[in-house]
């Protein structure tokens, strides 16, 4: 598994603005749409058919495109499944970003935020992302270890580091921003594996677990008992 | 304090280890059952602003809270052995508020909508604290003020587990029959309904119905279409909490009629509509300059066997004397309905109670009916306190009388605060079929 980014020597003042996507031609535009209707159909397909029974044949029939069109944007049914999964941490970190409220809220009630936000963004997906779960623990899977996963799970960890920082007072050194990044990547998962296997109503055991989990981590950490 | 060793404490540390993460709010809820209303209102906001502190309270939390359910009970029995006391006494209870994006992932999971696409306005942080959750001020689409109870979610498996749990660890209590298992199902039966928000919407509209002949009692509303899983709105009430009811200090004369109010509301209750609003904390009864009452928060409901609530009406006001053989031979008929045989050292425990409290509080001679009972001085409170605990020590256990007893401690102590003068027997006399 990569590492999680290192701690940063002095902690930004604030949060850089995103940078301003340029915006896209007609030829751009139509290769974007093309591109969400295959993550769309094949989205549909892992739901009901399942990961591993989903052919590209299948995806492209549905998105009614020729399959080698589908090659054409993903090489495999993985690099789809990646890509989702690159959609839902920028659906996350966006609204945690965007959301005023949060900017004078307490470090756990961020993190709550940021994994309520995934955990609604993947909730129509359920069955797909406990298949995806299991192919990303496969040794040569794409979804657990190639170099877009690791990119992918570097930009989801450096934002909870951002947030992380944003909480410690300044120039102090804390234990939460050295471990709390890479701590926070296998209690993600914990997280999911969760998730996955709540029966509540509502799933509301996991909100609980999310709740109280975070409160005792991160007071864990911030008096540097781990 | 000093800790005592022994069997107790072990089994106790070892319990205190195994309860868990899922250790919750049983503690909380049981110990509300039986304190006093001043004390819970204190407890109450104890534990919220224990629950947003560090991390030392939070691991309390997750070992303590059911512990309390076995300090709440011994308290009331007054019968658990000193050592296992004061060891209960030295546990942590708390019960965590929620952040607003946790209040608003509850709300969500109910309805499936944010509160803001639900309501016109909503306020993401509470303004009143719920035992198992919190209240939001919102306004409707329409433009309807309305108080919207989000519970903290989880709750109704971590009660179970921690009855499960508490269950095995006082096995010896219950053969003992120090902790009668019938006392323990009641409470776990009301506990566990007073987290379904959908039955508490049903409560709300029977007592919405069944009050109206009472002008001077507002239930709230119900909002149907915006309550689910955990979440139940309902219509806002005026009205302010029995504290600053008093801070504006209010004339003899409206205390009185206040007193004499909530008397009438308990044994309308009791003996006309035979359901029980059963959580006297203060904080569920909102009163007006006119001493009109809002009552909220029907979580805690007690619904009345017709047989036992006739047993009720023969014992009240009963004229003769309460050592007589009449007198007991009624009381041993309300403990068979229940399959029971009354021992004699309870049966002596309840003519005790009769006699020494009841006769005084609510004298039975019709004469005596013009003559408030004053509750402005606390002998009559510790009376009850003390012939309660005889009782417990007699082993007497009526299921029923578990939530009665609740609601009856709090409106004493409600009375007392308020000095009302209330002519007690005059007003059970009016719910009497025929009478004396």
């Amino acid at each position: 598994m990569p590492r999680a980014p290192a701690a940063p020597a002095a902690r930004p003042r604030r949060r850089p603005a995103p940078p301003r996507e340029a915006p896209l031609g007609r030829r751009a535009r139509s290769k974007e749409r093309t591109r969400e209707r295959i993550v769309t159909a094949a989205l549909a397909l892992f739901q009901s058919k399942g990961f591993e029974e989903t052919t590209t044949r299948a995806i492209a029939r549905r998105a009614r495109v020729a399959e080698g069109t589908v090659f054409n944007y993903f090489e495999t049914k993985e690099d789809i499944a990646l890509h989702f999964l690159e959609l839902e941490v920028s659906h996350a970190i966006a609204s945690v970003r965007n959301n005023r409220r949060l900017r004078r809220a307490s470090l756990e009630e961020k993190l709550f935020a940021l994994l309520q936000s995934q955990i609604d963004f993947l909730a129509p997906y359920e069955k797909f992302i406990g298949a995806a779960f299991v192919q990303a623990l496969k040794p040569a899977s794409k979804l657990g270890w190639s170099r877009q996963a690791a990119e992918l799970r570097t930009r989801y960890l450096s934002f909870v580091q951002e947030l992380i920082e944003e909480s410690l007072p300044r120039g102090k050194p804390s234990a939460l921003a050295w471990f709390g990044p890479p701590a926070f990547w296998i209690y993600y998962l914990g997280v999911l594996l969760y998730w996955l296997h709540d029966s509540s109503p509502g799933k509301q055991n996991t909100l609980a677990f999310i709740d109280r989990s975070l409160k005792l981590g991160v007071a864990l950490l911030r008096k540097g008992v781990v | 304090m000093k800790k005592p060793e022994g069997a107790a404490r072990r089994a106790l540390r070892m319990a205190a280890l195994t309860a868990g993460v899922t250790g919750s709010y049983v503690g909380y809820l049981a110990q509300r059952a039986f304190l006093g209303p001043e004390a819970r209102q204190k407890k109450l906001k104890a534990s919220h602003t224990r629950a947003a502190q560090r991390m030392t309270s939070e691991f309390l939390t997750l070992r303590g809270p059911a512990m309390k359910l076995g300090q709440t009970l011994s308290l009331q029995a007054g019968l658990l052995p000193e050592e296992m006391l004061s060891e209960l006494a030295t546990l942590q209870m708390s019960a965590p508020g929620m952040h607003a994006s946790l209040a608003r992932a509850r709300f969500k999971a109910a309805l499936g909508r944010d509160p803001d696409q639900v309501f016109k306005s909503f306020e993401p942080d509470p303004f009143a604290a719920a035992s198992l959750g919190q209240v939001h001020r919102a306004v409707t689409r329409e433009g309807a003020r309305v108080a919207v109870k989000i519970q903290y979610p989880g709750i109704h498996d971590a009660v179970a587990n921690d009855f499960r749990w508490f269950r095995t660890v006082s096995k010896g209590a219950q053969l003992t029959r120090h902790l009668p298992g019938v006392v323990l199902d009641e409470l776990e039966a009301q506990i566990l309904a007073e987290t379904d928000y959908a039955r508490e919407a049903d409560n709300l509209e029977h007592f919405r119905k069944g009050l109206a002949p009472l002008p001077f009692v507002t239930v709230p509303k119900v909002y149907r279409r915006f309550g689910g899983q955990g979440v139940l709105t309902m219509e806002m009430l005026e009205g302010v909490h029995l504290d600053a009811w008093l801070a504006a200090k209010p004339s003899q004369k409206l205390r009185d009629t206040l007193g004499a109010r909530l008397v009438d509301l308990y044994y309308f209750q009791l003996l006309d509509l035979q359901a029980l609003h059963a959580d006297p904390h203060w904080g569920n009864y909102l009163f007006g300059k006119d001493a009109s009452i809002g009552l909220v928060d029907f979580g805690c409901v007690k619904y009345l066997d017709p047989k036992f609530v006739a047993t009720l009406l023969s014992l009240y006001l009963y004229p003769g004397d309460r050592t007589s053989p009449h007198f007991q031979e009624l009381l041993a008929e309300r403990y068979a309905l229940n399959g029971r045989t009354l021992s004699p050292a309870s049966r002596k425990a309840l003519a005790r109670f009769a006699e020494n409290f009841y006769r005084t509080v609510y004298p039975p001679e019709l004469s005596k009916d013009d003559e408030p009972f004053d509750f402005s001085d606390d002998a009559f409170l510790k009376t009850y306190m003390r012939e309660s605990a005889n009782l417990g020590r007699s082993k007497v256990a009526i299921p029923e009388y578990v939530m009665i007893a609740r609601a009856e401690t709090g409106l004493y102590a409600t009375l007392h605060r308020l000095k009302a003068r209330v002519p007690m027997s005059k007003i059970v006399r009016k719910y009497l079929k025929s009478p004396r």
